[in-house]
């Protein structure tokens, strides 16, 4: 009993870190555009401020019973796939001293569906609120989803194929074996995967969805107060999460949070200053974008891996 | 009296009576139907566990009928299915007219279709497969809507499927002798049928037709969707999968377990065979998907991803392996339950709206809570995300995949089913989200008889996507009569080939306790200054649209995505099948102007041929 007690502990400061480092890379991501593009810009803490205002707002307003499930289906889905994603390496000290969490063996095929829920209900609450910028912001959302998933999947098939397991542990496993992060051993899969993470962080040029000027933010448009307050914290939670995948799965994994920090924000980074230089794609461009080098890299990282 | 022939008795004699009684009134018929199909289920149920067997001859032919496992597993399909589609068909056909001749052909198709089960022999089979092909034709042409165009393409379809069958069939009696399933499962192992290939490759075209499989799948767009709602859950839940009956018999049986595979040539061919059918498989799904997600009317949408659905099935079928069968099989029957739920909910928005074209009607959801509930339910089930049983089936389908190599086919199986997400929104928002209209205030949610049925289908898809056990046990005895052995299965945990695995119960509860915890912050937290309001209530640009103004986003929904792929939809199956009709009907006029029908040109004909004739013998001397 007391194993369980200390475990739910360990998953509670997991979720805690997870909403807090996904919120400062938010906020320095904010600062860093800022000064790109030669303003001053807000605190690195900008976000924590921001939150603290929508969750204080006195009036709050929904549109129907799916508007008002959205942000608990997407804080629900980033908390069940926190549960089943190593934050940090099993073998490691910090992870059995700190963070003895509920890790249920994330399973890959299980948490590329269980990631979609999140965005499910966030498309059933837009779609609620009977604002059209919402609609049309989810159906680009969908539609570029179907596009980033494709090089996605498939640098996950080539190593599943190749070291013929589907279970993140083991692949983290197999990376301390042979000393070489999969990045290094199959440089295909990790770029196609890395071009597919462009398209899940929806920095330019594939911000479409929520395009602050064309579709005033889109899907979110009709959220505000503890609705989008809660819609933040599961998106920061959710940042977090698709970074430590990628560092489990290509960068052999973190033995410490110093380590995570590091590793996850040359990760984020990435996506970031892609962003920077790049205008936006329109929805069928971006589809057509990930369906071509993507793709490819994808494929030819599946072909070697059989090999 | 044996308790197999008194169910198909029931059930025809049942039919008989539905139309009779229409003649009295109008309103009698569906209370026959539920009475029958009660009757029937309730007969099943209660015998099903002892064994069951029954031979008779007629004009020399020796009929065999007889329960078995794999049988069983599909009854349950067709009796769950059939039961609860007459309790919802009474009032959804309330007002319509004729319903003695569709209650007829009604309990006609569910009774052939436990007759196609429990056929142990080809000629009850056949005779059974063509009733429940003709009740499902009439069914189709039943409101006298189109019948050239949803009409005669099923026709045709099943003709093609049907020849082919009977082809094969009339092939493995001349050469065993016998029209008994047994037997040929038997000479099979003896290897004693020269043209086994041939004779199975009949049999799957046959077979393919029912289950939609591209190329064969024309027919079904359009029967599905013009079809009463009550009908098209059984078609598209229960008839259907007699095809996949079939194609299991064939694909797993004859040239898994055929003991053949030392022989070369025959591993090699049937191999071959069941690599294409994979492929065609998923490119139907492939396909399918895209088209499902250009429709604007509901039913066509889920016609379309029936298809898609049952491409998956024949790719788990196809690959064979132990876990590619059970996903099959798992797919069949939650397909079975979340397809009918689907088209239950559309009937019941078609019966209280008027209509199912989703540029017609919007925000439903106030109106029909439950409606909205069930297809909400289904959805996530079809779309196969977590915690609902759809996603256990297609776990099991992308493991076996992986674990078996077919490392493309599972990224077409992946697309298709990520793009399967743009349609589950479509048919959700198209329906039920978006603003409310004034002319759709006056809508009430459907009956209870009819929402109580969709509700039960729903309620399983949520005990099953935590305790997915309570399905494999039949799925298990199905695939060991098949000739799996030691079929293992959990209750609450999935595992592939390479030990890896998933435990659903932890999966519903973490998800359910970080539900709970969300609802109850999120519902308390400043209760009082949370109000819900109106969806007219919105801001679009700082201007606030008028109450009588509709800003719903319903046209050309995904036009993005259609543009992106636009290759893929440049090419149409039916285009080709009338290209050859066309070519086909230029040949025949052609020929009509050697065949004039007038004596004077064959005259000539005759003449031409004689010298002709004499010419070349002359040379020839």
């Amino acid at each position: 009993m007391e194993g369980i007690g200390l475990k739910i502990l360990g998953a509670l400061l997991t979720t805690i870190m997870a909403f807090a480092v996904g919120m400062t890379y938010g906020g320095i991501t904010r600062k860093l555009t800022a000064r790109v593009q030669n303003r001053v810009g807000p605190t690195i803490w900008q976000n924590f401020i921001d939150l603290v205002k929508l969750q204080s707002k006195k009036t709050n307003i929904y549109h129907g019973v799916m508007g008002h499930f959205a942000p608990m289906w997407i804080i629900t889905a980033a908390m069940t796939v926190l549960m089943f994603i190593p934050v940090l390496h099993p073998n490691s000290t910090w992870y059995s001293t700190w963070f003895p969490n509920l890790t249920f063996h994330g399973d890959l095929i299980f948490l590329l569906y269980m990631m979609v829920f999140g965005s499910l209900g966030m498309a059933l609450g837009a779609g609620q609120t009977g604002n059209p910028n919402s609609a049309i912001g989810v159906t680009r959302g969908l539609s570029q989803m179907v596009g980033f998933e494709i090089p996605f999947v498939l640098a996950l098939v080539a190593l599943m194929v190749q070291y013929k397991t589907t279970s993140i542990q083991d692949i983290m496993a197999i990376q301390d074996q042979s000393g070489v992060w999969m990045m290094f051993s199959n440089p295909f899969s990790f770029l196609a995967a890395l071009f597919a993470s462009l398209g899940m962080f929806r920095y330019s040029p594939f911000d479409i969805v929520g395009a602050p000027a064309e579709l005033a933010s889109g899907p979110v448009s009709e959220f505000g107060g503890k609705y989008l307050g809660v819609m933040m914290t599961g998106g920061s939670i959710f940042a977090f999460i698709k970074l430590t995948l990628y560092v489990d799965l290509f960068m052999g994994g973190a033995y410490s949070i110093p380590e995570l920090l590091i590793k996850t924000f040359a990760l984020y980074m990435v996506p970031v200053f892609y962003g920077w230089v790049s205008p936006r794609y329109r929805t069928e461009q971006a589809i057509r974008y990930f369906w071509g080098w993507p793709t490819a890299l994808g494929i030819l990282g599946v072909i070697i891996a059989v090999w | 009296m044996n308790t197999l022939a008194l169910i198909i008795l029931i059930f025809f004699s049942g039919a008989t009576l539905a139309y009779l009684s229409s003649l009295i009134s109008n309103k009698l018929p569906g209370w026959v139907a539920l009475l029958t199909t009660m009757t029937g289920t309730v007969l099943f149920y209660m015998s099903f566990q002892n064994e069951q067997a029954l031979s008779f001859s007629i004009i020399g032919l020796n009929l065999e009928w007889a329960l078995d496992n794999y049988t069983i597993l599909f009854a349950h399909i067709i009796f769950g299915l059939g039961i609860l589609a007459s309790l919802y068909s009474v009032q959804y056909m309330q007002n319509k007219s004729q319903q003695g001749s569709f209650y007829a052909n009604f309990l006609l198709s569910i009774g052939s279709m436990f007759g196609i089960i429990i056929s142990k022999d080809f000629i009850s089979f056949f005779i059974f497969w063509e009733i429940m092909t003709w009740s499902s034709f009439l069914i189709v042409v039943w409101n006298g809507i189109g019948f050239r165009k949803n009409g005669i393409w099923y026709m045709a379809m099943s003709a093609i499927g049907a020849y082919a069958m009977l082809t094969a069939i009339v092939l493995i009696n001349s050469e065993i002798g016998t029209y008994s399933l047994q037997a040929f499962f038997n000479a099979v192992q003896e290897n004693a049928i020269d043209n086994l290939m041939l004779v199975s490759i009949l049999l799957l075209i046959g077979f393919a037709v029912k289950a939609a499989l591209m190329p064969l799948h024309i027919w079904a767009p359009r029967a599905y969707s013009n079809t009463p709602a009550s009908y098209t859950s059984v078609f598209s839940g229960a008839l259907s999968k007699m095809g996949v009956f079939g194609m299991g018999l064939v694909l797993i049986r004859v040239f898994r377990f055929s003991g053949l595979q030392d022989n070369f040539d025959y591993a090699l061919v049937s191999q071959f065979t069941s690599h294409v059918l994979a492929w065609l498989g998923g490119i139907t799904a492939a396909i399918a998907t895209l088209y499902a997600l250009v429709q604007k009317d509901a039913k066509k949408l889920l016609a379309y991803s029936s298809i898609a659905q049952l491409g998956y099935i024949v790719i788990g079928l196809a690959i064979g392996t132990k876990l590619a069968v059970m996903s099959a099989l798992f797919l069949a029957i939650m397909h079975a339950v979340f397809k009918g739920a689907l088209f239950m909910a559309v009937g019941a928005v078609e019966r209280q709206v008027g209509t199912t074209d989703m540029t017609k009607i919007s925000g439903l959801i106030r109106r029909m809570p439950w409606t909205f509930f069930v297809t909400l339910v289904s959805i996530i089930a079809l779309a196969g995300v977590p915690p609902l049983s759809g996603f256990v089936g297609k776990w099991m389908l992308y493991e076996a995949l992986i674990t078996n190599g077919n490392f493309f086919l599972v990224v077409v199986v992946f697309f298709s089913s990520t793009a399967a997400f743009l349609y589950s929104y479509r048919i959700l928002f198209g329906l039920f989200l978006g603003q409310e209209e004034d002319d759709t205030a006056h809508v009430k949610e459907a009956p209870a008889t009819m929402v109580i049925p969709m509700v039960i289908l729903a309620l399983f898809l949520i005990v099953t996507g935590t305790y997915p056990g309570i399905v494999f046990e039949p799925i298990a005895h199905g695939m060991e009569y098949l000739g799996f052995t030691d079929v293992t299965w959990n209750m609450t945990v999935l595992s592939n080939v390479w030990g890896d695995s998933v435990n659903l119960q932890y999966v519903s509860t973490t998800i359910g306790v970080a539900f709970m915890l969300a609802l109850i912050f999120l519902t308390f937290k400043g209760r009082k200054g949370t109000r819900g309001v109106s969806t007219k209530d919105i801001s679009t640009s700082g201007e606030i649209p008028l109450e009588h103004e509709n800003l719903t986003f319903q046209l050309d929904f995904f036009k993005p995505f259609e543009r992106a792929a636009a290759p893929l939809y440049k090419r149409s199956i039916t285009k080709i099948y009338e290209d050859v009709a066309n070519g086909l009907e230029a040949l025949f006029d052609f020929t009509r102007k050697i065949y004039t029908g007038n004596g004077q040109t064959y005259a000539i004909y005759v003449v031409a041929f004689l010298v002709t004739l004499l010419i070349v013998v002359q040379n020839m001397l």
